[in-house]
């Protein structure tokens, strides 16, 4: 019986070394060196060894694993990496980009992640290319000066913008940010304190959104408010506007649209309403909150942003048509300069593209259609086209349009002011074509 | 057998035709005629608006600030007589009741005039009884089969409905989420649909229902600012799109069915349209206002 247990035994091992050694022979079938997943590498590309030193190395250089990321042989991707770029760091970093996230930085969508850190091994933390702002500033060149010159610094940026935003993407909110604005805030400006409560004269604003009057990245003016403060804010005369903070509704406004603002504002309502045409955007539920800040902003006249931006809300589809025209005007432009052929005549109009759309339209009422800033469309193009008061096709109230005698010749009358898809914003192919719509005699 | 095969692929095709698609036969929009002048051989200029009824045409002339009536007469206008007010400086929107009542909203002042068939001044419609009735701002309104008038109220956000007698009788909300509505319609079966200009969304109200739902998908890729709004005696609607120059076509249930005409100076072809009506013959008329004219076309199958 003992010997049968030896036996059995020793037979159970013979062939566990058996498998093992089978194994292990599979393993290495293409006989390679101890060194060739990564180590290897070094003895060509010499120069990684000071790359090796960095303070901060991305753990497969660092563990010897070239291979993690290239292919030793032959790639479709440039720098022989074993993945497209944009997918390659996902493979194992997938959680950078939550399933539900509700903010995603652009060049992590897009798996440009060198553009922040350095895939092998970089002087600081993360393997970032910069340390603190200065990498952020890098693209948001725009808030990197603006926070140079402020007067009034928000601390938390100055500690480093990830103190806010999350610089992959955020599940909480817009923006990158880690949690909802206002609960970012209440992180450290308590509530609950006495000075807190004075400063919003007793408002429980803890419950309201603190961008609403405050620039969260510093100003130019005490309290970090926007640099444009709606003058009710600035004397502290909520209740001019709002219920008294100890109302029910404190929050509510006294009245709604317009009707509030005609109070303080009634020159201007009353010269807007005296108007034929009045912006229909001013008469609803949101009224002069549709384009305008109640209490602060960076923008002048208390605007929500740039007209481009303001206008697009509702009218996106010019914005959009434009810069379609204009990415086909850069292309087409580049081309022809190729072929020694510069193209004659434009496909955008510079206001429209600019988002200045103001220098033709009256954001709040006119008397001509359209809301043009002019009833006559010939003095309105005037005002830049200087040239066409003095030598261009017979124009103005005397010169009918010959297909329609209710209509006289004005710029409109072969221009359309935001683009066609033709150059000289003509409605039609070629000039030829345009010309002879009144000129018939000299349609072939 | 090849016989066989053939009519049973032809019941399975038809029956696997979405029933909108046999109920409705697409209409195609055939220039029929263009106004251009009034009796005295003034012209009109930028008119927003047109009602028709029967055989009257009126058309608010915006920029004259005045109203012109026509008689249809067959395939064509007669008349064209001025109703000049002055409580009525700038008409935007008209409509023609059961009795030959003109309404007309003056866009300057935000109010809806009231006028007998002869042009007389009869007074405002007040919303007798109206919640809000101080916040009233009519963008547009319609005169529905019971000669209930329609309004649609942009700062309350809601459409007020008014009976012939001046009363308040209900109102239908506008949904949480939305753009800017532009226009209402009602159809043959009281059905209050508004089309909302920003989103290009048609949302349709049915019954007695207190706040609107949407009628088929946005029609954005097909449509940039559809701004006014008509309905057929079947159902079918009609929209005019302010920037494209042209007129979409929707069938009952919202599908999209397609859009004709276009941006232009030529007759049958638009320049910013406004106010669109489609009478009983099938004429659908459009205040063409960057044209200065109003245009009649007849709708063709």
């Amino acid at each position: 019986m003992k010997v049968r247990l030896v036996f059995g035994c020793v037979l159970v091992l013979m062939l566990l070394l058996a498998h093992s050694a089978g194994y292990a022979q599979t393993q290495n079938k293409f006989k390679l060196k101890p060194d060739a997943g990564g180590k290897g590498c070094l003895n060509c590309h010499d120069n990684f060894k000071d790359v090796l030193k960095r303070q901060f190395v991305h753990t497969p250089v660092k563990t010897g694993q070239c291979t993690g990321c290239h292919d030793p042989h032959t790639s479709s991707h440039g720098k022989l990496l074993e993945d497209d770029p944009s997918k390659i760091c996902l493979k194992c970093h997938g959680a950078v980009i939550p399933e539900k996230a509700r903010s995603v930085h652009k060049v992590v969508l897009e798996g440009n992640c060198v553009k922040c850190h350095d895939p092998h091994g970089a002087a600081n933390k993360s393997n970032l290319l910069k340390a603190g702002n200065a990498l952020c500033f890098d693209c948001h060149k725009e808030m990197g000066a603006k926070l140079d010159k402020v007067k009034f610094k928000h601390n938390p940026v100055e500690r480093g913008c990830v103190t806010c935003h999350d610089p992959h993407a955020s599940v909480k909110s817009d923006h990158l940010l880690r949690s909802d604005t206002t609960a970012l805030c209440l992180g450290c400006h308590k509530a609950s304190n006495p000075i807190f409560a004075k400063q919003h004269m007793g408002y429980p604003v803890a419950t309201a959104r603190c961008t609403q009057c405050h620039d969260p990245h510093g100003s130019n003016r005490g309290g970090i408010l926007f640099d444009n403060v709606h003058s009710p804010v600035e004397k502290k005369m909520c209740t001019q506007c709002h219920e008294a903070p100890t109302s029910a509704t404190p929050f509510k406004t006294k009245k709604t649209g317009f009707e509030l603002c005609r109070g303080c504002h009634s020159k201007m309502m009353g010269e807007t309403f005296n108007k034929r045409y009045v912006h229909w955007a001013l008469l609803d539920k949101r009224g002069c909150l549709n384009c305008h800040q109640a209490h602060a902003s960076a923008n002048k006249f208390l605007l929500n942003g740039d007209s481009k931006t303001i206008c697009g809300k509702c009218h996106g589809d010019t914005v959009a048509v434009q810069q379609k025209l204009a990415e086909r005007e850069r292309q087409e432009d580049a081309a022809m300069k190729g072929q020694g052929q510069p193209i004659k005549g434009a496909l955008t109009h510079k206001p429209v593209q600019e988002g200045t759309c103001e220098a033709c339209h009256s954001p709040h009422a006119s008397d001509s259609t359209l809301l043009l800033k002019q009833p006559s469309v010939v003095d309105l193009c005037g005002t830049c086209h200087d040239w066409l008061k003095h030598s261009s096709h017979p124009m103005g109230e005397k010169t009918l349009d010959p297909r329609n005698k209710n209509l006289t010749v004005d710029c409109l009358s072969c221009h359309r002011s935001h683009g066609t898809g033709y150059r000289h914003l003509i409605p039609f192919p070629t000039e030829t074509n345009l010309c002879t719509q009144c000129h018939t005699q000299f349609r072939r | 057998m090849a016989v066989f095969f053939s009519i049973a692929l032809l019941v399975i095709t038809l029956f696997s035709l979405p029933a909108a698609a046999l109920s409705t036969e697409v209409a195609h929009l055939r220039p029929s005629l263009s106004i251009y002048l009034d009796n005295k051989g003034v012209g009109l200029r930028h008119p927003e608006g047109v009602a028709c009824s029967g055989s009257t045409l009126v058309v608010g002339d915006t920029e004259n600030g005045r109203l012109v009536r026509y008689t249809i007469e067959g395939k064509s206008v007669k008349g064209g007589t001025e109703i000049k007010i002055p409580q009525l400086g700038s008409p935007t929107r008209v409509q023609i009741d059961s009795k030959g009542d003109i309404f007309a909203l003056d866009g300057k002042e935000r109010r809806i005039v009231h006028l007998g068939p002869d042009g007389a001044f009869k007074g405002y419609v007040a919303a007798e009884g109206a919640p809000s009735q101080s916040s009233l701002v009519p963008r547009s309104f319609k005169i529905g089969p019971d000669d209930a008038l329609y309004i649609l109220d942009v700062f309350s956000g809601r459409v007020l409905v008014v009976g012939a007698d001046g009363k308040y009788q209900r109102q239908i909300d506008f949904p949480a989420d939305y753009g800017f509505f532009s226009d209402v319609a009602v159809d043959a079966k009281g059905t209050v649909i508004v089309v909302d200009s920003i989103r290009a969304t048609v949302w349709a109200a049915v019954g007695k229902a207190t706040t609107f739902s949407p009628l088929g998908r946005p029609v954005k890729e097909y449509m940039t600012f559809p701004a006014s709004l008509a309905a057929d005696r079947r159902g079918i609607i009609y929209i005019t799109d302010e920037y494209g120059g042209d007129v979409g076509i929707l069938a009952r249930d919202g599908s999209f069915l397609g859009k004709q005409l276009g941006m232009g100076w030529n007759e049958g072809l638009l320049s910013f349209p406004t106010q669109i009506c489609v009478d009983d013959q099938e004429e659908v008329f459009i205040a063409d206002r960057g044209n200065s004219r109003v245009q009649v076309f007849t709708l063709a199958k």
